[in-house]
């Protein structure tokens, strides 16, 4: 950004501390009158150097440090991390591992959701809507929580496997839960669509094209609210989503209002997942017979290699990209995470906007800025 | 379009250019690259191979070959296949040319690549740090040889 003012013309720093902010970054916007001119995103307040760590830790150490990349996504992150060594080792995962980790993985989708879509809502000073959802996340708190031992960090998958098999009475456990949750985000919808204060706020505010959402390399729902059915369960399936019947919701509008409805209608999809895969769940062991992983602490060695790994975040696509040398821990690990690009693509996406908007047009990428320092 | 008419269509186009193309399996294909060309290679995969999603970019350091390996990874929103494209560059003087006229959000990668590796990008339009602070500039922390950390990196926080 030009940092030269015309006259008229100020800028405002949005940041790195900023209610509307899960993490903190810098927004600089240059103003004229109440028109944002231009503006610059400025990043590397909690960069923690993940991928430097990476390489200084085993295979087995580095799944304990993939889940402080996100917190609200440290099931997906463990998953493209684990993905990328099985399939450098050629590991095969038994079948009931796949659907827990199916489960789990949707699970840790719909809490992030309901934080994410929450925390928007109190962005547009809609304060109640943030103690519903985060009320109705905490259900789903506890059955992640239930399996996995612990709410936001698990270190829950293994090399071929997962740590535990699902509790007893899980299954009565989601049903309870799903049956409140159904009803709670059909009142959520009810309420975004009759609010009209709400439907100001967002139907119309920063929308985004398919062809320029493309172009500027976003993924998730801001870009499946522009119509694109781009979704790494589809395209490029991993675990069982193959075998799961499931739709990629999409919206044509491409503005804020879009984006909150693809979160919505994505709980949904995710509830009906799961509900099919513990229909189908077959019994039998956690890790593939005669190897051993999931014995206490092996020393992998894995041999030498390079692989791109992608799955679908919360957020968008998660790819890590892995160079083995044959030795206990990986040569380099690089972090593809959703939003950055998305983070990257605001200014471009705020251009002539009003002050006011710069809030809610930020706020509905859900935005993660642990991730996208790491 | 499947993995190997893509390799072909782009060693059809670019004989001197790309060399040790391989087919991994049916959505993956890797291939080296001369780094004069890039942009060039990048803009015909971009519109006529429809791979107009970049994935990312990012370097990999080999100090016993003295070479950084710049690595694209291009995918598409039309076909399943992911390109992974090397550019290899010489480790004392690391340049290549930058990809943003093609693929807009290479921006913050190549920035990010630049202060952790070194690379210098031409004709990037902002080449500034991106995650580290200004001081940290010339140190290169991503690289092998890198000796501060822990250390130095953990003083800095205090």
């Amino acid at each position: 950004m030009d940092e030269t003012v015309g006259p008229s013309e100020m800028i405002v720093h949005l940041g790195p501390q900023h209610p509307m902010m899960p993490g903190p970054f810098r927004l600089n916007a240059k103003l004229r009158g109440e028109t944002v001119v231009d503006s610059e995103v400025e990043i590397g307040w909690i960069h923690k150097g993940i991928e430097k760590i990476l390489e200084n830790k085993t295979y087995l150490q580095g799944i304990t440090i993939v889940d402080r990349i996100c917190y609200l996504a440290a099931l997906t992150n463990e998953e493209a991390y684990v993905g990328c060594v099985e399939k450098l080792a050629g590991i095969e995962v038994p079948e009931r591992a796949q659907y827990i980790r199916v489960i789990m993985e949707e699970l840790s989708r719909i809490q992030s959701h309901l934080l994410g879509m929450g925390e928007y809502a109190s962005f547009l000073g809609f304060v109640s809507m943030f103690m519903y959802t985060i009320r109705d996340r905490e259900d789903v708190m506890s059955l992640i929580d239930s399996v996995t031992g612990a709410r936001i960090t698990h270190s829950f998958l293994r090399y071929g496997g997962v740590k535990d098999d699902l509790p007893e009475g899980f299954k009565d456990d989601v049903k309870y839960v799903f049956g409140n949750l159904r009803k709670a985000i059909d009142n959520y919808e009810e309420l975004y669509r009759t609010d009209d204060i709400y439907k100001a706020r967002t139907a119309n505010i920063g929308v985004l094209t398919a062809d320029v959402a493309k172009d500027l390399g976003v993924s998730g729902p801001p870009l499946r609210a522009t119509g694109v059915d781009f979704d790494i369960r589809k395209d490029e399936p991993y675990l069982v989503y193959d075998d799961l019947d499931f739709n990629v919701c999409t919206q044509t509008d491409g503005d804020v209002f879009a984006r909150i409805q693809v979160r919505l209608d994505e709980m949904r999809e995710s509830m009906y997942i799961i509900e099919q895969c513990l229909d189908q769940i077959p019994d039998g062991p956690l890790f593939p017979e005669d190897t051993p992983y999931g014995k206490r602490s092996p020393v992998m060695r894995i041999p030498g290699g390079e692989v791109f790994h992608r799955v679908e975040d919360p957020r968008g696509e998660m790819g890590f990209y892995m160079v083995s040398d044959g030795s206990d821990r990986p040569y380099r690990v690089k972090i593809r995470g959703p939003v950055y690009p998305t983070l990257q693509a605001l200014p471009p996406l705020l251009k002539g906007v009003k002050v006011a908007d710069i809030v809610s047009i930020a706020g509905s990428m859900d935005t993660c800025t642990s991730e996208v320092d790491r | 379009m499947d993995a190997n008419s893509i390799i072909a269509s782009l060693a059809g186009k670019f004989p001197d250019d790309i060399y040790d193309a391989d087919v991994q399996s049916e959505i993956r294909i890797a291939a080296n690259v001369k780094p004069e060309n890039v942009v060039e290679i990048c803009r015909y995969l971009k519109e006529d191979l429809s791979f107009g999603h970049l994935c990312c970019e990012f370097g990999v350091d080999y100090p016993d070959r003295n070479e950084i390996e710049v690595i694209y990874v291009i995918g598409s929103y039309e076909h399943p296949v992911i390109l992974t494209m090397k550019a290899l560059l010489p480790r004392d003087d690391p340049e290549i040319e930058s990809v943003v006229p093609v693929y807009w959000n290479a921006n913050w990668y190549e920035r990010e690549t630049y202060e952790l590796f070194g690379v210098k990008y031409l004709n990037h339009p902002d080449l500034k740090p991106l995650v580290l602070p200004k001081e940290m500039l010339g140190e290169w922390p991503l690289r092998r040889d890198y000796e501060g950390f822990p250390n130095k990196t953990a003083r800095n926080l205090v």
